[in-house]
């Protein structure tokens, strides 16, 4: 078959012999590959090839030709004090050198290959995270550059046992993915699942985490997420103490925590940073607004389509007052201004932000007003609309306030067959949903079910740090307690 | 390092989960339908003496769970009772298991149609109830055990808004007199049965037995599950007594729910309706738990157990199970066979509750005898 034999051609060429000849037939028709001769005077001739756009051209005269040429040592190797140089012997770690940018270096009297890597690190300085803003605490957050992003951590967690380990996905991408974790404190059966999701990745192309993430989570069809998805480095440092694992990805500033739990979703790094009943009480806001968004128009459809006699009578003139000029029905009310609000949402986070402003305005008073007084929309539902629209942002992780947009839908729908029943249904098969998942084969739904009763005290409040003693337990870590037991 | 096992921590559930299935399989249909059996003041003492009987046989069904033949799973029965017996008993069990689901679900649809939704069509809600239900039960039955913590927190609350009825000027003692019955023949044994029956359900553990962990503390949940149990009865049937009086107790098809009706908040001036679709957690556990141990039953039936379950079985039974209860809601859930269908549930949950750990007992001390 045809796809055996070119496999076989390409092992071939990564087995085969270096020659200038070979090294040139693999290069032509790139613009930015070069291949520069220089004789030293006593004759040897040294050969450089690198792809100009890959590599650090500044530093390659005073770290490399200099010290080559007016080199006396037997070896380049002694030559080449910034930089390491490594003895190459196939064209295929040529090729694969020049593609990570190195220079290639053939000493055409000793017929020897080098290989001396003098990057181009180009990207962006650290700035301070748009996904996850805080108040207060740390404002660095990641960059595309993997080797930062490590630092970042490390900084954060300068102990030994922090391990990480490299990793390639992507057959054209050749995109390096690092594994972090506590050794000694993370369960190491979560890094071996890691491991062995990562290993058993086959795709050409990886230019994001969440594609990482695509490829190793444990339900691909599922609405929710299954790893966090971070650019805080003090988010995976803490992470990373309690017993989890993260994921690191080349030219990525996001990186992947894992095992999560639906509940780490709802945690923000200003958790740990406010007072524990401040902390406690924003973070029940939270599940409250949850919930909130997800029910509060299904529940207004709910209410005005089957069980008006759930409300108090004055309750129920404003909303007969309120929808006494209207055409549509409640349901196609409810969805109307919806769709219209996750279409305003959307523009706005494409637009350049002094636009997004305008939309805001023009969204909130010209389109909610408008509506009113046009008679497409209640007064009543304007306001509950605007209502989940914000509750919904209380949500830290954006991947979650995604899924709340479609439970929404769904309860809708649901609540205008089925009224308040039809909520609950749909609760339940949410519930059993996400009882079901899980996040590196742990469950999903921890420590609820399963019911782990110590963990409760950093769920849906946040207990005093000094109370919180050990580890959370659903993770198993190897380390239970988080003091030093002499004390 | 050394490496612990991450799968025996989720796969094996520790006793509390002993105490939220039990628990929740004790507050099916009948909470709403036992006042109107009840009805004197003195079968409180009913409820707290059938509550201690259930207890005793609580505790035979615990030191079951703790024995050897438990942890085995099938061939643990298998050792006990034999391959042929097994099969006697999963057809009694698909008997009793029917009767039971479709008690439970046209119960709580008649409810939620006389209540919620007194125009739609009842198929309609058969249709709903059972598709979530297969849902829940074609996530296997480890999942099925750990919606019994989620079932649990989403209903258990509700007893608590019954505490308006126990305040005046609603609650007056007298209501609650005679605690000492003045004539023994009127003691309603009936009523007991019901009662008895109402407290069955952790029977269907010992279908799940061999994924508990053996080392749990079985008894000590058991007696916290049906503590809770005797203890939600009772704060339900005071109430009603409350609320109705033992005379008019009687008239009222749904106590409870009748009750609920009359519980208000600023926002909701009907907390019934929420309350009914609430409770409909408990009945998709049950149900879900329930048609599990079906699917189980048939495989033995069948001599399956070899194969891998399938999701398209369960799917099978869910849709069977469907047909069978829309045509059971337009031919037996009618007022003169409802009794009859009522009567059997009542009587085949009192069967399996007594028989189940004393036969599981008998046959254990036998074995070890030989």
């Amino acid at each position: 078959m045809f796809w055996k034999k070119e496999k076989k051609q390409t092992l071939q060429k990564g087995q085969q012999n270096l020659s200038l000849g070979l090294l040139k037939e693999i290069l032509a028709n790139l613009e930015d590959a070069e291949i520069v001769e220089r004789q030293k005077p006593e004759g040897q001739c040294f050969t450089f090839i690198y792809i100009r756009t890959l590599i650090d051209q500044e530093r390659m005269n005073e770290a490399l030709f200099e010290p080559v040429l007016h080199c006396t040592n037997e070896s380049i190797q002694d030559c080449i004090s910034t930089s390491k140089a490594e003895e190459i012997f196939t064209l295929g770690e040529a090729e694969k050198q020049l593609l990570a940018g190195s220079v290639i270096i053939f000493d055409s009297l000793k017929k020897q290959w080098w290989s001396v890597l003098l990057t181009n690190n180009l990207g962006r300085s650290i700035e301070t995270s748009d996904t996850e803003t805080i108040l207060y605490g740390a404002k660095d957050s990641f960059s595309e550059q993997l080797d930062t992003n490590i630092t970042l951590i490390r900084r954060r967690l300068p102990v030994t046992e922090l391990k990480s380990e490299k990793l390639k996905v992507g057959s054209l991408s050749e995109t390096t993915v690092v594994l972090m974790y506590m050794e000694g404190v993370t369960n190491p059966e979560f890094v071996s699942i890691a491991k062995e999701k990562i290993n058993k990745i086959d795709f050409d192309l990886f230019f994001d985490s969440s594609q990482i993430a695509a490829f190793m989570e444990d339900h691909q069809n599922s609405i929710f997420p299954q790893f966090q998805q971070t650019d805080r480095p003090d988010v995976c440092a803490y992470s990373l103490g309690i017993g989890k694992l993260i994921i690191l990805v080349d030219n990525t500033p996001f990186v992947l925590i894992g095992p999560v739990t639906f509940f780490h979703l709802f945690q923000s790094p200003e958790d740990y940073i406010n007072r524990w009943p401040v902390a406690s009480f924003l973070r029940l806001i939270r599940y409250i607004s949850f919930i909130l968004s997800i029910t509060l128009i299904p529940l207004y459809v709910a209410l005005t389509t089957h069980h008006y006699q759930m409300l108090p009578l004055q309750i129920l003139f404003v909303l007969v007052e309120s929808r006494s000029k209207l055409p549509f029905t409640p349901f196609w009310e409810a969805l109307l201004m919806l769709i219209i609000l996750e279409i305003i949402k959307e523009a706005s986070l494409r637009m350049p932000t002094k636009s997004s402003q305008t939309l805001g305005v023009i969204g909130g008073i010209v389109i909610g007003q408008a509506a009113v007084e046009a008679g497409f929309a209640s007064k009543v539902l304007i306001v509950l609309v605007g209502v989940s629209a914000i509750a919904s942002f209380l949500v830290p992780n954006y991947l979650v306030t995604k899924a709340n947009t479609m439970i929404q839908f769904v309860f809708l729908l649901l609540s205008s067959f089925l009224g308040v029943f039809g909520i609950v249904l749909g609760m339940i098969i949410i519930l059993a949903h996400l009882n079901s998942l899980t996040s590196l084969r742990q469950p999903y739904f921890a420590p609820v079910a399963p019911l782990y009763w110590k963990d409760w005290i950093d769920l849906f409040i946040r207990g005093p740090l000094t109370k919180m003693k050990t580890r959370p337990d659903h993770l198993h870590p190897f380390q239970k307690w988080r003091y030093s037991k002499r004390r | 390092m050394t490496s612990i096992s991450i799968e025996n921590n989720t796969s094996s559930f520790n006793g509390i989960y002993v105490f939220f299935i039990a628990n929740r399989l004790q507050l099916l249909y009948f909470l709403y339908v036992m006042p109107t059996v009840l009805t004197h003041p003195y079968m409180i003492w009913g409820i707290i003496l059938v509550g201690i009987f259930s207890q005793l046989n609580l505790i035979l069904l615990s030191k079951w769970l703790s024995s050897e033949h438990a942890s085995k799973g099938y061939p643990g029965f298998v050792h006990l009772f034999g391959q042929w017996m097994m099969r006697v008993f999963a057809a009694v069990g698909i008997v009793v298991i029917g009767i039971k689901v479709t008690v439970v679900t046209l119960g709580y649809v008649e409810i939620i149609h006389q209540f919620v939704f007194p125009s739609m069509n009842p198929n309609w809600l058969i249709v709903f109830i059972m598709a979530v239900c297969c849902y829940t039960a074609s996530l296997g039955m480890g999942n099925a055990i750990r919606f019994s913590v989620i079932a649990f927190l989403c209903s258990i609350w509700m007893i608590l808004l019954f505490y308006t009825f126990f305040m005046p000027p609603i609650a007056s003692l007298p209501d609650l007199y005679p605690l000492i019955p003045e004539d023994w023949s009127n003691i309603s044994w009936k009523g007991l049965l019901l009662i008895w029956s109402s407290l069955s359900g952790p029977e269907y553990i010992v279908c799940i037995a061999h994924l508990l962990n053996p080392r749990g503390s079985f008894l000590k949940y058991f007696t916290f599950a049906n503590t809770l149990s005797v203890l939600e009865y009772l704060v339900l049937f005071i109430a009603s007594l409350f609320f109705f009086g033992s005379k008019f107790l009687s008239l009222s098809k749904f106590p409870i729910v009748t009750m609920a009706r009359y519980l208000q908040s600023p926002i909701f001036e009907r907390v019934d309706i929420i309350l009914i679709c609430l409770n409909i957690f408990n009945l998709v556990f049950g149900v879900s738990i329930f048609l599990l141990c079906f699917y189980g039953a048939l495989r033995i039936l069948g001599k399956k157990l070899q194969t891998n379950h399938s999701k398209w079985g369960i799917q099978i039974i869910c849709i069977i199970a469907s047909v069978w209860l829309i045509a059971a809601n337009k031919w037996i859930w009618r007022e003169e066979h409802q009794s009859l269908l009522l009567n059997l549930e009542i009587w085949g949950s009192s069967l399996t509750y007594l028989l189940v750990p004393l036969f599981l007992l008998i046959f254990s001390r036998k074995k070890r005898g030989l």
